[in-house]
């Protein structure tokens, strides 16, 4: 979709300028880390209507609290975060953010959980039913939808909390690693299906994540972060062709495309390195290193 | 689904109350050799209970002593979550009110009736004032420790949904501390049974506590058996109700051992 890549100004949902966090830690003894910590710092980033972006960084460089800010949760420190040009200054329903943990309501069915939004929006019961059915196949869990959430798996319960934040019809949805507890290979699939939906339903997506396989295969673009303060360190262009399959991991663009990610993380210095952990997965994390506060 | 696994359902039964029956049978059976006042055989005491019944005279006191029990259960619960929830919730109340709280509840309960006499009289109110104030820790506690569990994520959950207010304590507080607050509930309801009697053993108009220590001080034995029989079955009543909501309202939770 070469020509959605030149995003007008009106067609802008998302925008951070200058945007900067300090988390206020409360003082305790022992903790040398105690008092502020700076968390962000000048973040500058547009996002286009329908537009997928990856956020792509070590673990602790701000990418959740990024996306905090976005959803409205966590109040910013410094600069301006918008969407569709108003000001964000609380959560509402024009946002849908999935968490990095499983965050369904255990004590509500599939089918409730999905329809919480809604309930929210004061849809009635009737229609709430319905919207809810058809997200629920949208992400293949029709016959779970009397379940409740202990009797799904890992990965169920990331495509429902999907649907959840879908039924009520965001603009946006803000993904925080939402597949980073499941296999490999369902991974696949659900990156497959993510992307289906996406097309389909015209979402503007943030997704974040640790993985820059991940972050490439997905993403229009992908927004590199550093950390210490957390920022963007450079907006990279994937001009890799769509509807886009598994295969393509093993192009030379592709290929090209993951150089670049990995090298913009380690130039931070000796700060990241690679981690492979047990079950042979890669990820990036910050060494130990002198408090900068 | 459950039955599926496990001994029948009969064995089962059996299991649980072969006890039970070997020793109402042996009351059946041996007071009819020892012949002592005291223990009158089980037959004649259920005689009697029907006799009670018939006469109406059990069930003005049950109904007497239910009533004011479940107000004054209701009355500690809706108090009890209240407050409960704005211990858990804000750690500064907690601070304040902790050390009252914990000096109230150390307090014998039955020390405390005369003051309670004096204030709202002899009748029902004091008592229904009395069961409120020893049944309100329990389920006060258990709620504050229920909403303290709460997972942050599910709070942040429905806040990006734009819940906030009272729609955050009824959709996510609420139900997230429902297992804590049932059992708790369970807790202040027994306890309620436990005090009502003892209360109205010193003094009342009717109720079962009445009626057994106005049995006792007639030497009317086996009308006391009948009254300590009725809260017995009140008791077990109760609590297998209770129990049964407690399963019912919590099927959402993963449990560990299987039911
Ligand atoms: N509530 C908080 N109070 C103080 N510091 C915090 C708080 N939340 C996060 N931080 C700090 O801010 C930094 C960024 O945290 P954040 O959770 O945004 O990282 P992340 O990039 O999402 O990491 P991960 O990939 O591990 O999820 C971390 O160093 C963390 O210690
Ligand atoms: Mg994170």
């Amino acid at each position: 979709m070469p020509e959605s890549k030149e995003f007008q100004e009106n067609a802008c949902r998302i925008k951070a300028e200058d945007v900067g966090l300090v988390y206020h830690s409360k003082h305790r003894k022992n903790d040398p880390n105690a008092g502020s910590f700076r968390a962000l710092q000048h973040v500058n980033i547009s996002v286009g209507a329908g537009e997928f972006l990856s956020l792509v960084g070590p673990s602790g460089c701000g990418k959740s609290t990024f996306l905090y800010i976005l959803s409205g949760l966590q109040r910013l420190s410094e600069g301006t975060a918008w969407i569709n040009g108003t000001p964000i200054t609380g959560p509402a329903l024009d946002r849908g953010i999935i968490m990095q943990a499983y965050a369904l309501f255990p004590w509500r069915t599939v089918r409730k959980n999905v329809e919480f939004g809604l309930e929210v929006k004061r849809i009635s019961k009737k229609d709430r039913r319905a919207i809810a059915e058809q997200f629920i196949e949208l992400v293949g869990l029709s016959e779970f939808a009397d379940r409740y959430p202990y009797e799904l798996s890992g990965g169920m319960k990331q495509r429902i909390a999907i649907a959840r934040a879908l039924a009520y019809d965001p603009d946006v949805l803000l993904m925080d690693e939402p597949f980073a507890a499941v296999d490999e290979q369902t991974r696949g699939l659900l990156h497959e299906e993510l992307l289906r939906i996406w097309e389909k339903t015209n979402k503007t997506i943030i997704f974040v994540t640790h993985s820059i396989d991940e972050s490439i295969f997905l993403a229009d673009r992908v927004a590199v972060m550093t950390p210490c303060p957390g920022k963007i360190k450079e907006i990279l262009q994937i001009d890799l062709p769509r509807p886009r399959t598994p295969a393509i991991k093993s192009s030379s663009e592709f290929g090209a495309y993951r150089n670049r990610v990995w090298q913009l993380l380690q130039n931070e210095g000796e700060r990241t390195e690679e981690v492979i952990t047990l079950d042979g997965r890669k990820h990036l994390s910050t060494v130990p290193q002198e408090v900068s506060i | 689904m459950r039955e599926g696994k496990g001994p029948h359902l009969l064995l089962r039964l059996y299991r649980k109350t072969i006890v039970i029956i070997v020793l109402l049978v042996l009351w059946w059976i041996l007071p009819q050799f020892i012949e002592s006042m005291y223990f009158p055989p089980l037959g004649v005491i259920l005689a009697e209970f029907r006799r009670n019944i018939e006469n109406g005279e059990l069930l003005i006191n049950l109904y007497t002593s239910l009533r004011v029990s479940i107000i004054g259960l209701a009355v500690a619960e809706v108090l009890g979550i209240s407050i409960g929830a704005l211990i858990g919730w804000f750690k500064r109340v907690d601070r304040y009110l902790n050390a009252l709280f914990q000096v109230m509840r150390c307090t014998s309960i039955l020390a405390l009736l005369p003051l309670f006499v004096l204030l709202f009289g002899a009748g029902e109110l004091s008592k229904i004032i009395i069961i409120a104030w020893a049944t309100i820790f329990p389920t006060m506690i258990n709620t504050a420790q229920g909403v303290r569990n709460l997972e942050p994520v599910l709070v942040r959950s429905a806040r990006s949904m734009g819940v906030r207010g009272v729609g955050l304590f009824l959709k996510i507080i609420l139900p997230s501390a429902s297992p804590y607050i049932l059992a708790g509930f369970r807790l202040s309801a027994s306890i309620s049974l436990l005090v009502l009697v003892a209360a109205e053993m010193l003094g009342a108009a009717h109720g079962l506590g009445l009626m057994i220590n106005d049995a006792s001080r007639n030497f009317q034995v086996t009308r006391m058996y009948v009254g300590m029989l009725t809260i017995m079955i009140l008791g077990v009543v109760l609590n297998a109700a209770l129990v049964w909501l407690e399963r019912r309202l919590t099927v959402w939770q993963e449990r560990a051992v299987s039911a």
